[in-house]
C-alpha cells in the first residue's frame, strides 16, 4: 500500500480547465458537501476525527481535535480561516493546489465552517501569489454565483460568506495568531496563548485557522469515509500528502505520495534523481526552520510525521530540499539566518534580539572577522533563545542553526580558516 | 608615673674623653660641610636644590595634583556630566551642572563643572570613578594663591588653563560611541537610518 | 451560604499559596513577597508577554513558562528560582542588553534602571557581544515633556499599551520589525495630552525621558517622601522627590493607591515647583500698619507679634474678616476657625476661590476642575463652626469693604489660579491685609501690609478630605525649604501665645 501512488488532492492536475467549478462538479465536486448538510455537526467532527487528518501547515496537529475545541453553545459569529500563507522557504504546494483545484478548498472550507458553526470565512493568502489569488477569486465568484456561498447553501439553511484576503507577504503572517492579527488589520505579530483562537481570536471570536491542504482533505473524508482516508499513510500520520521538493533534481515539483513512503525513493523515483554529477550533502526535510538530515540519516527513512522527528528533524509543511555539494553550508546558513532575522516581528526579546544578534555573527562569519568562537557561540544563542517566545519563530531560527553547526561545524570553521 | 630616663650619664666621668667626642663629631662634619660647599660653588657638581618657584619644580605623572578634565578629539570637554565623580567625592567638592547639548550625538554635557579645591582632599576617587576618563588628577602641586584668588575651579579652568597647553586629549577607547558613525554597521539594506514619523529634535 | 470568590492553592517554591480563582502567578507572587524579575508586566495595564523575562518552571511541563501569563490551577507546582530558571533569566538579560547602548553616565534613568537592578540581580556577566550593535535614533522630541531615545527602549510595549488603554490617545506604536524595530509616534500624532510624563514613569529603562526632570539631578542624590498632590480635589497619592539639603524639589512621582491608581497627571507633576526655595517667601513682611507706610522684612517671631498688635486693636466680631483657600489641611482649619471664629467670635468667613474655575469639569482619568486640594475639608470645617459651607468665592463680599483687619490664607499652588496676580491686587488695595502664604512674588506688592510665610503641603503633617470624601494624609513631612516658615496650626498657637502673654 505504502507504494500506491493515489491522486486525490491532485485529482485535477493535468486536468484541462481543471479549476474551474464546471470540471470540479463533473468529477464528484461538492457532493461531500451535500452529504455533509445530511450529517449533524458532531458528526462530521467525529468523522474528520476517526480519519486521524492531521494539520498539513507544519505543527501536526490532528484537524478533528482542533475543530471540537470550539465552544458549542456560544452566541455570536465564529470563523473559519484558510491559512494560505505559505512563507515557509521551500514550501510551494499549498499555490500548486490552489491552482490545481481551487473548488476543493471551498468545499472543505464550506464543510468545516458547517462543523464549527462559522458563518464567515477567510481564505488568507500571501500578497506574492498573485496568480493563484486571481484564480481563488475567480472561483469564489463562480461558488457564489452557483449558489454554493452566501445564504441558505444549496437549501440546507445554512449560511456561509468566504472572502479572499491578501497580506503583505511577512513570514510571521503564516503563524496562526499572526494571520489573525494581520486579518484583524493589526500589525502581524503573533498574540500571546492562552487564550487559544478557538476560544478567543478573530475579533475576539472563536476562530479556527486551517492550512489549505489539510482543508481540502475535508471533502474526500467525508465523501469517501475516514475509512476509506486511512487506506493510504501510517497509523498515526494517515492519508496523503503534497511534498514540494527542490534542488539540484532531475524533476523538482510538487508529488502526491502517501505519508509512510520512502524518503529515498521519493527522491529518487518522484523527483527523478540528483542531477548528474551532483551529489546530496545534506537534506532539510521540512522548510528552512527544519533540522538538517545528513545523506546517512536517509537511510531507511519514511516520509511520516513520526519517522522524521524520531531522527530529530520535522516533515513540517513538506518541503524538501537538497543541498548538493557544489552548495556552500556558509551561504545557506547565512541565508537562513539572515530570513528569520529579518522576518522576526520584534515582539519578544529572545527572538528578536537572538535572530540579529545570529545574523551579526553571521556576518562576522562570512567576512571572515570571526573565530571558530563564535561558530560555537552560535550554537549557544541558539539554544537559549528557543522554546523562550510567544511563537515558534525562534526555534524556527535556532533549530536549523544548532543543526548546521553540530553537524556541518566543521565545514564552517574551515571557511573561516581559508582566510580573505 | 614617673620620670623615664631615657639616657644614663656616662660612667666614664672623665671631662676630656666626653668632650673629645663632641668636638671631633662637629669637626668632621664641618669637613663634609666644607667639602660640598666648595664643591658647588666652583661649579664641580650639580646641586639637587632647586630655586623654586624661580625655577619650575615637577612631580611624576602618576602625582595626584591639580585636577583638569580631557576632551575629546573634536576638542569638545570629553565630560558627560553623569555625576560620578560628584558621587564619589567623599569631601563633596565637586559641583556639576548638566545642560543639554545641541548635538544629539552628545546629548549632555556639563554646562557647569566646579571644584572647591580648597575641600578637595585630593584622594583621586573621582579619577577613578569617571567612566568617560574626563578628569585627572595631573602632577601640577603648587596652588598658591592669596586671597584674592578664586579657589573655585571653573570648567574653562579646569580643561584649558595655561599649564596644559592647549588642554589634553582623551583617546581612552577607540570605539566611543559619540564618534560612531556608521549607522548601519551590519550592511543590511533593510535597517532603516530613521524612522520614517519621527518628529525631530 | 454564599461561597465568596473561588480560590486555588498551589506550590510556589514549595509554599504552599492561596490565590483567587483567575490570578496570575505573577500578581499572586507579588501578592506573596516573592519577587519575579519582568519588564513588560505592569500591574496598571493589560499583559503583553513579550519581554519574556519572567520565565518560572512549571513541574511537569518540558518548558519554561511566563509568569505574568500563566494562570495556577490547583496542585500546580511552580518555581522562581531553581538554577534552570535562573540561567534563563540570565540570558533573557543578556538578550535585553546586546544593543543596549549602555549609555548610563547620560541617562536620567540611571539608578532607579529595571535593566541595571537586574543586571546586579541575576546578571553578573562579561558580555557576550562583540559585533558592532544596531543603532536607532536618539533623543527625539515626541511630545512636550517627552524625550524618546529609541536605542535605549527594549521594547516593551508598556507605553504602546498606555497610550492605547489609559488615555486612549493611541499616539504610539512599535514600528519595523526584528531588531530593527523602534517605538514611535504615528504621523503627526505629537504626545500632547495631561498624562505623558506616566510613559516616563512606566517606562523600565531611560528611553523615555521627562523634559522637565531631564539632566536636572541624578536619581540617587534625591530623598523620596509621600505626599497628597494639592494640583486638584483627586487628591493622587505621590512621591515628592527632593533634595533637602540644597532646599530644591525636582520631581512628583505617582504613588501607587485606590484614588489613583499608578497614574498622576502632568498638572499635578508641577506641584514642586512652588517650594522651592528661591520662589517662596522667606521671610515674613510687616509694616506700621498705615496704608502705604513703608514695609520690612521681619522673623516670623516679629511677624506674629505685629499681628498681634494689630489684632488687639481692632474688634475681631466686627471688622476682621478671614479669606481662607482650600488648600489648607483639616487640622489646620479646625486649629485656624477654633481661634479665630470660636475663640475670637469672627463672623465673617469668605473662601478665597478661582472665579475662572469650572468646579464639575473632569477628564475622565484624574483631572478635575476643582483646583483644590481640600475644597470639601473647608466646607465641613466651615460647618464644624457653625458657619456656611457652600462653595463661593469671597472676594465680592470682600470688596465691600468695611474691614479693618483681613486674614487671608493664600492658595498654594499658584500656576492653579490665573487669577492670582489680580486677586492679590485687590487684597492689597484693603486696608490691612495680612496674608499667610509661600508665594515669594508677594513681596513685591507694595500693597500687602503684612505677611506670614507659610509651609508647602510636602512640609508639614495632615489630611485632605478629596471629592469623594477620601481621606488623603500627608505624614512624612520633608525639613522646610524656609527656615521662617510654618503652617497654620504652628502660626495660631503663635499667636495665640502671644495674645495670651500680653494681657
Amino acid at each position: 500500500m505504502a507504494d500506491a501512488k493515489p491522486k486525490i488532492l491532485m485529482k485535477f492536475e493535468g486536468m484541462p480547465d481543471g479549476h474551474s467549478l464546471k470540471t470540479y462538479t463533473a468529477h464528484g465536486g461538492y457532493t461531500a458537501l451535500k452529504k455533509a448538510f445530511g450529517m449533524t455537526k458532531e458528526a462530521i467532527i467525529d468523522e474528520v476525527k476517526q480519519s486521524g487528518l492531521r494539520g498539513r501547515g507544519g505543527a501536526g496537529f490532528p484537524t478533528g481535535m482542533k475543530w471540537s475545541f470550539v465552544p458549542k453553545d456560544m452566541p455570536g459569529p465564529k470563523y473559519l480561516i484558510c491559512n494560505n500563507d505559505e512563507s515557509e522557504p521551500g514550501t510551494f504546494k499549498d499555490r500548486h493546489l490552489c491552482q490545481v483545484s481551487p473548488h476543493m478548498v471551498i468545499e472543505g472550507m464550506i464543510i468545516g465552517g458547517f462543523a464549527i458553526g462559522a458563518s464567515k470565512g477567510y481564505i488568507y493568502t500571501r500578497w506574492e501569489f498573485q496568480g493563484e489569488i486571481k484564480v481563488l477569486e475567480d472561483a469564489i465568484k463562480e461558488a457564489y454565483a452557483a449558489g454554493l456561498l452566501g445564504k441558505n447553501i444549496l437549501g440546507s439553511g445554512f449560511d456561509f460568506d468566504l472572502d479572499h484576503y491578501s497580506g503583505a507577504g511577512a513570514y510571521i503572517c503564516g503563524e496562526e495568531t499572526g494571520l489573525i492579527s494581520s486579518l484583524e488589520g493589526k500589525k502581524g505579530q503573533p498574540k500571546l496563548k492562552p487564550p487559544f483562537p478557538a476560544v478567543s481570536g478573530y475579533l475576539g471570536r472563536p476562530t479556527i485557522v486551517n492550512n489549505t491542504e489539510t482543508l481540502a482533505n475535508v471533502p474526500h473524508i467525508i465523501n469517501a469515509g475516514a475509512k476509506e482516508f486511512r487506506k493510504y499513510g501510517t497509523e498515526k500520520s494517515p492519508g496523503t500528502k503534497l511534498f514540494s521538493i527542490s534542488g539540484a533534481l532531475n524533476k523538482p515539483g510538487v508529488y502526491e505520495v502517501p505519508l509512510g513512503y520512502s524518503f529515498e525513493k521519493f527522491i529518487t523515483d518522484e523527483a527523478g534523481g540528483m542531477m548528474p554529477g551532483r551529489s546530496i550533502k545534506a537534506v532539510i526535510p521540512g522548510g528552512a526552520s527544519a533540522a538538517l538530515f545528513t545523506p546517512d540519516d536517509l537511510k531507511g527513512l519514511t516520509m511520516d510525521y513520526e519517522a522524521i522527528a524520531a531522527k530529530g528533524s520535522m516533515l513540517g509543511s513538506g518541503a524538501i530540499m537538497i543541498i548538493d555539494d557544489r552548495q556552500s553550508m556558509v551561504e545557506m546558513l547565512k541565508s537562513t539566518v539572515d530570513f528569520f532575522s529579518h522576518e522576526s516581528c520584534g515582539q519578544c526579546t529572545p527572538c528578536r534580539e537572538g535572530t540579529g544578534w545570529l545574523a551579526n555573527i553571521m556576518c562576522g562569519l562570512t567576512d571572515r572577522t570571526g573565530t571558530a568562537a563564535s561558530v560555537d557561540k552560535m550554537g549557544t544563542v541558539a539554544k537559549y533563545m528557543s522554546g523562550k517566545t510567544i511563537c515558534a519563530l525562534s526555534e524556527a531560527c535556532a533549530i536549523p542553526v544548532i543543526s548546521y553547526v553540530t553537524k556541518y561545524g566543521d565545514e564552517l570553521k574551515a571557511y573561516l580558516a581559508k582566510g580573505g | 608615673m614617673g620620670v623615664i630616663k631615657v639616657a644614663l650619664p656616662p660612667n666614664d666621668t672623665n671631662l676630656f674623653t666626653m668632650a673629645w667626642g663632641y668636638l671631633s663629631t662637629i669637626s668632621s662634619g664641618m669637613k663634609k660641610t666644607l667639602q660640598i660647599f666648595f664643591v658647588q660653588i666652583t661649579g664641580r657638581e650639580k646641586t639637587n636644590t632647586l630655586e623654586w618657584p624661580e625655577e619650575p619644580a615637577t612631580y611624576g605623572e602618576r602625582f595626584k595634583g591639580k585636577h583638569f578634565l580631557t576632551r575629546r578629539e573634536d576638542g569638545q570637554v570629553r565630560c558627560t556630566a553623569c555625576f560620578l565623580c560628584a558621587t564619589a567625592c567623599p569631601a563633596q567638592c565637586i559641583h556639576i551642572e548638566a545642560g543639554e547639548h545641541p548635538t544629539n550625538e552628545v546629548e549632555k554635557f556639563p554646562v557647569r563643572f566646579e571644584i572647591d579645591i580648597l575641600r578637595c582632599v585630593f584622594c583621586g576617587f573621582c579619577e577613578e570613578a569617571c567612566p568617560v576618563d574626563a578628569i585627572r588628577l595631573g602632577p601640577e602641586f603648587a596652588m598658591v594663591g592669596g586671597p584674592g584668588e578664586k579657589w573655585v575651579y571653573t570648567k574653562d579652568y579646569l580643561a584649558d588653563r595655561q599649564e596644559l597647553r592647549g588642554g589634553v586629549t582623551s583617546v581612552k577607547e577607540e570605539n566611543d560611541k559619540h564618534f560612531t558613525t556608521d549607522k548601519n554597521p551590519r550592511g543590511d539594506d533593510l535597517i532603516a537610518s530613521d524612522a520614517p514619523h519621527m518628529h525631530s529634535h | 451560604m454564599a461561597e465568596p470568590t473561588p480560590t486555588i492553592t498551589f506550590l510556589m517554591n514549595d509554599k504552599e499559596l492561596t490565590v483567587p480563582k483567575g490570578m496570575t502567578v505573577m500578581e499572586a507572587a507579588a501578592k506573596n513577597g516573592v519577587y519575579i524579575p519582568h519588564f513588560c508586566w505592569h500591574p496598571g495595564l493589560s499583559i503583553a508577554g513579550v519581554c519574556r523575562f519572567c520565565m518560572v518552571k512549571v513541574e511537569g511541563r518540558p518548558k519554561l513558562e511566563i509568569a505574568c501569563n500563566l494562570t495556577p490551577s490547583p496542585g500546580m507546582k511552580v518555581y522562581t528560582q531553581i538554577p534552570e530558571v535562573k540561567e534563563a533569566h540570565k540570558w533573557a538579560l543578556e538578550f535585553h542588553l546586546i544593543n543596549h547602548p549602555l549609555d548610563c553616565p547620560i541617562c536620567d534613568q540611571a539608578g532607579e534602571c529595571k535593566l541595571q537592578d537586574f543586571y546586579m540581580e541575576v546578571g553578573k556577566y562579561k558580555s557576550q557581544m562583540e559585533r558592532p550593535k544596531v543603532l536607532k535614533p536618539k533623543a527625539l522630541a515626541i511630545g512636550d515633556d517627552l524625550v524618546l531615545d529609541t536605542e535605549r527602549c527594549i521594547l516593551c510595549d508598556r507605553c504602546v499599551r498606555f497610550e492605547g488603554e489609559v488615555t486612549k490617545t493611541g499616539a504610539l506604536g512599535i514600528f519595523n520589525r526584528g531588531d530593527r524595530a523602534i517605538v514611535g509616534t504615528y504621523p503627526d500624532r505629537k504626545i500632547t495630552h495631561n498624562y505623558q510624563t506616566n510613559l516616563v514613569d512606566i517606562c523600565p529603562v531611560g528611553a523615555f525621558t521627562s523634559k522637565d526632570f531631564r539632566f536636572k539631578q541624578r536619581v540617587w542624590f534625591l530623598k523620596e517622601q509621600p505626599a497628597i498632590c494639592p494640583g486638584c480635589s483627586t487628591g493622587c497619592h505621590v512621591n515628592v522627590h527632593g533634595k533637602p539639603e540644597v532646599r530644591t524639589y525636582f520631581r512628583v512621582k505617582p504613588r501607587e493607591s485606590a484614588v489613583n491608581g499608578h497614574w498622576m497627571c502632568d498638572k499635578g507633576r508641577h506641584t514642586y515647583k512652588h517650594l522651592n526655595q528661591e520662589v517662596r517667601l522667606r521671610f515674613g513682611i510687616v509694616s506700621d500698619g498705615v496704608k502705604g507706610s513703608p514695609r520690612r522684612r521681619a522673623s516670623f517671631d516679629e511677624a506674629i507679634a505685629a499681628l498681634a498688635t494689630k489684632l488687639a486693636s481692632v474688634d475681631a466680631a466686627k471688622d476682621l474678616a478671614l479669606l481662607v483657600s482650600p488648600q489648607y489641611t483639616n487640622e489646620e482649619y479646625k486649629a485656624f476657625f477654633e481661634f479665630f471664629v470660636k475663640k475670637l467670635g469672627v463672623k465673617k468667613v469668605f473662601q478665597w476661590r478661582e472665579p475662572t474655575e469650572k468646579i464639575d469639569e473632569f477628564d475622565g482619568l484624574l483631572y478635575r476642575g476643582d483646583h483644590n486640594p481640600n475644597t470639601k475639608g473647608l466646607s465641613d470645617a466651615l460647618k464644624a463652626v457653625g458657619l456656611s459651607g457652600d462653595v463661593k468665592n469671597g472676594f465680592g463680599e470682600l470688596a465691600k469693604g468695611g474691614n479693618k483687619l483681613v486674614i487671608a490664607l493664600a492658595p498654594e499652588v499658584a500656576f492653579q489660579y490665573p487669577s492670582l496676580t489680580a486677586q492679590l491686587t485687590s487684597l492689597s488695595e484693603l486696608d490691612y491685609v495680612s496674608l499667610w502664604t509661600l508665594n515669594g512674588d508677594v513681596f513685591g506688592m507694595k500693597g500687602i501690609a503684612h505677611a506670614i510665610p507659610m509651609k508647602g503641603y510636602t512640609e508639614k503633617k495632615g489630611t485632605f478630605l478629596n471629592y469623594q470624601g477620601k481621606v488623603g494624609e500627608l505624614f512624612a513631612p520633608f525639613p522646610s525649604a524656609v527656615d521662617d516658615a510654618r503652617d497654620v496650626t504652628e502660626t495660631v498657637a503663635a499667636l495665640a501665645d502671644v495674645l495670651t502673654r500680653a494681657h
